[in-house]
């Protein structure tokens, strides 16, 4: 009898253990540095951007990717048609659906990955543990990490997959254009006042969560001139409600998903008790923006930043 | 049969008591939060807003009494509502260990709540009523299959083997929760509160039903607290001094499947709450349950509404979800009041 009821409380604390897991966000990673590989007749290197060096023998045909960031980096780059294999979040462009579909994050199918037997396999330590990284290089594969923490990680990331394969010049004119529009946006901006923004990531009835400093919503707020009223919070956090309101934002971006026949998130918003006062309901200037372009670390961020500029200071 | 002696329950003092006590704990509650707004302020803010007049200063009147206020409300009232249930359910089933989230109970709930957000129950004319009516109702037929099985498999419903089914029911309902959020995609991707629990964005609707809830399924707990003393001796005892220990059993089963149900529809599953806050009751006014229920009633609303505080408060201007406060002091309590009753055994 007494080991059933150390069993018990064992299994008890173990769920304890389990719930609280779950509840954490994910961790940061670390920077990435990343430098051009040498190139010999058609053998080549690229150092990914957790610093390992990966040797390709070939010119890359397959490729799987389970980021679907770099998933958008590859299809920018116009090697779309490369594509063997894809992350299940993989869904811009709209030419992945036809893709094969992948299982990634924790339940990466590394036999899954494998049996397609891709040329290199691009992944991001942000959704995939290192041990995952680590397991797949076991089982033969070239795999190139991706990590961007930041617009310049970026454009780290769109020079790695141009290296990888072998359209450096199709890479920077990406580049390019990302660093124009973002200038072009920036430069409209009139330094008169200074306005603030609250980014909304989970609607009230699941706690509000919000995205704080360092984080890609934050970059392109302050690129147009806007602060954060989550500037002391680093990273994603939940925040509470009565701060939001005593903060009292200008503009209030909502990122929050919602189904058709749902009120849309801004309605919400602006209909919710206590925050009448607040200055951006009152002015109604709350919207909801694509969350997958405003928080993936991938070209469509320069989008993000035109839309979040046509939302706050009228036309572009 | 079952006549009550003199004195036996609480008397009008002890209310009192225990009254003030509550709303010196609802008053520091509403006093203290993320954003510091003076008592002054406060006052005002509720009186004016009492004559439905508006107040110059407008921030702390929304925040005070569109916010603050309807959330410690909803907090009292779940944590008066989780701990009556884990009162009668110890007593019922001559559990130390019992309550809704060790038992299953809570988890069932939730399970009745993600398929009626997944799909799509809704009741006309009552927003969340269709997630509400489900949450009840797989809390009462979880009840019904962890008790079943229990009987089954151990007719003298030891403590262990209740405890042992429920923690087993839970992952079994938990991988269930799990599909049908992996199938339902987006849409219920964000449901997986429901695991962790919080009374953030409670608005007067939430503490409406919840007040209603706790005022019936109350009602009722309160009804049958000398068959729930008799109860606690043994089920046999129960049925010698005339209790119909079908019926009795049932009804407590029903009112504590409303409360459950309720509870977990607003607030999501709020754990230990109901396991602790009797054990803590008991210490102070004895296992007789005509002064256990109320005690714990009063208890567990101050429990919840001190774990609230300091989920709001501790990491300003972030919030702590208010199951990792409750997990976290319950967990060390759970241990305690386990090694305690092994050795009131042996």
């Amino acid at each position: 009898m007494r080991r059933i009821k150390v069993i018990a409380v064992i299994l008890i604390l173990l769920c304890l253990v389990f719930c609280a897991a779950c509840q954490s966000p994910a961790g940061s990673g670390n920077e990435g540095q990343e430098q051009a590989g040498g190139e010999s007749d058609s053998s080549f290197a690229v150092t990914d951007m957790t610093g390992n060096t990966v040797e390709f023998d070939r010119p890359v045909e397959k490729i799987v990717v389970l980021t679907a960031a770099d998933c958008e980096i590859i299809y920018a780059l116009g090697a779309g048609d490369m594509v063997v294999g894809r992350g299940s979040y993989c869904d811009y462009p709209a030419e992945t659906a036809d893709v094969t579909e992948l299982q990634s994050g924790s339940e990466t199918n590394i036999e899954q990955i494998v049996s397609l037997q891709p040329d290199v396999v691009f992944m991001s330590t942000m959704d995939q543990s290192v041990d995952q990284v680590e397991a797949l290089r076991q089982a033969g594969m070239k795999v190139v990490v991706s990590e961007a923490q930041n617009i310049d990680g970026v454009y780290q990331a769109i020079r790695m997959v141009g290296q990888v394969l072998q359209k450096d010049a199709e890479a920077e004119d990406l580049i390019k254009n990302m660093q124009d529009t973002f200038a072009q946006v920036s430069q409209q901006v009139s330094e008169e006042e200074e306005h603030t923004v609250y980014f909304e990531v989970s609607p009230l009835e699941y706690g509000l969560w919000t995205a704080g400093s360092n984080t890609f919503m934050d970059e392109i707020a302050s690129m147009l001139g806007l602060k954060n009223i989550f500037a002391d919070v680093e990273g994603w956090g939940e925040v509470s409600e009565e701060q939001v309101i005593e903060r009292n934002p200008d503009y209030i971006i909502s990122i929050t998903m919602y189904m058709e026949g749902e009120t849309p998130p801004e309605e919400e918003i602006m209909s919710r008790p206590g925050w009448q006062q607040v200055a951006a309901v009152q002015n109604q200037q709350v919207w909801t923006m694509d969350s997958n372009m405003i928080s993936r670390p991938g070209p469509r961020l320069a989008e993000a930043a035109q839309a979040l500029y046509a939302n706050v200071y009228g036309d572009q | 049969m079952l006549k009550e002696a003199k004195g036996e329950g609480f008397s009008f003092p002890i209310y009192v008591l225990f009254s003030i006590a509550l709303l010196g704990v609802l008053w520091i509650c509403i006093a203290v939060g993320s954003v510091f707004i003076s008592p002054a302020d406060i006052l005002k803010a509720v009186w004016s807003s009492l004559r439905g007049l508006p107040v110059p200063d407008g921030f702390a009147q929304s925040i005070i009494v569109s916010i603050r206020i309807p959330r410690v409300l909803a907090v009292a009232l779940s944590g008066a509502a989780l701990s009556i249930c884990g009162a009668a359910m110890q007593g019922l089933l001559r559990n130390p260990l019992a309550d809704g989230s060790t038992l299953g109970v809570s988890s069932g709930a939730s399970l009745g709540a993600v398929l009626a957000i997944a799909f799509g129950v809704r009741l006309p004319g009552f927003a969340g009523g269709g997630v509400m009516l489900m949450a009840m109702t797989f809390a009462f037929l979880s009840m019904l299959v962890i008790l079943g099985l229990a009987y089954r498999l151990d007719c003298s419903l030891s403590t262990n083997t209740i405890i042992l089914i429920g923690i087993i029911f839970s992952m079994f309902v938990n991988s269930i929760v799990n599909v049908v959020v992996t199938f339902a995609g987006e849409k219920v991707k964000t449901i997986m509160f429901w695991t962790m629990g919080s009374l953030s964005g409670s608005n007067y609707q939430d503490v409406l039903v919840l007040c209603c809830a706790l005022l019936v399924g109350g009602a009722i707990l309160l009804h049958y607290t000398r068959e729930l003393n008799a109860f606690a001796i043994g089920e046999d005892n129960a049925r010698h001094v005339g209790v119909n220990v079908r019926q009795v059993k049932l009804v407590i089963m029903i009112a504590v499947s409303i409360l459950i149900g309720v509870c977990v529809s607003i607030g999501g599953t709020i754990a230990f709450v109901g396991l602790v806050v009797p054990h803590m009751a008991r210490m102070l006014v004895g296992p007789n349950h005509r002064r256990l229920l109320p005690a714990s009633l009063f208890g567990g609303a101050i429990f919840l509404l001190l774990a609230d505080l300091l989920a709001r408060t501790l990491l300003n201007p972030l919030e702590l979800s208010i199951g990792v406060v409750t997990s976290f002091v319950g967990a060390i309590a759970f241990v305690y009041i386990f090694n305690l009753s092994r050795k009131g055994k042996s």
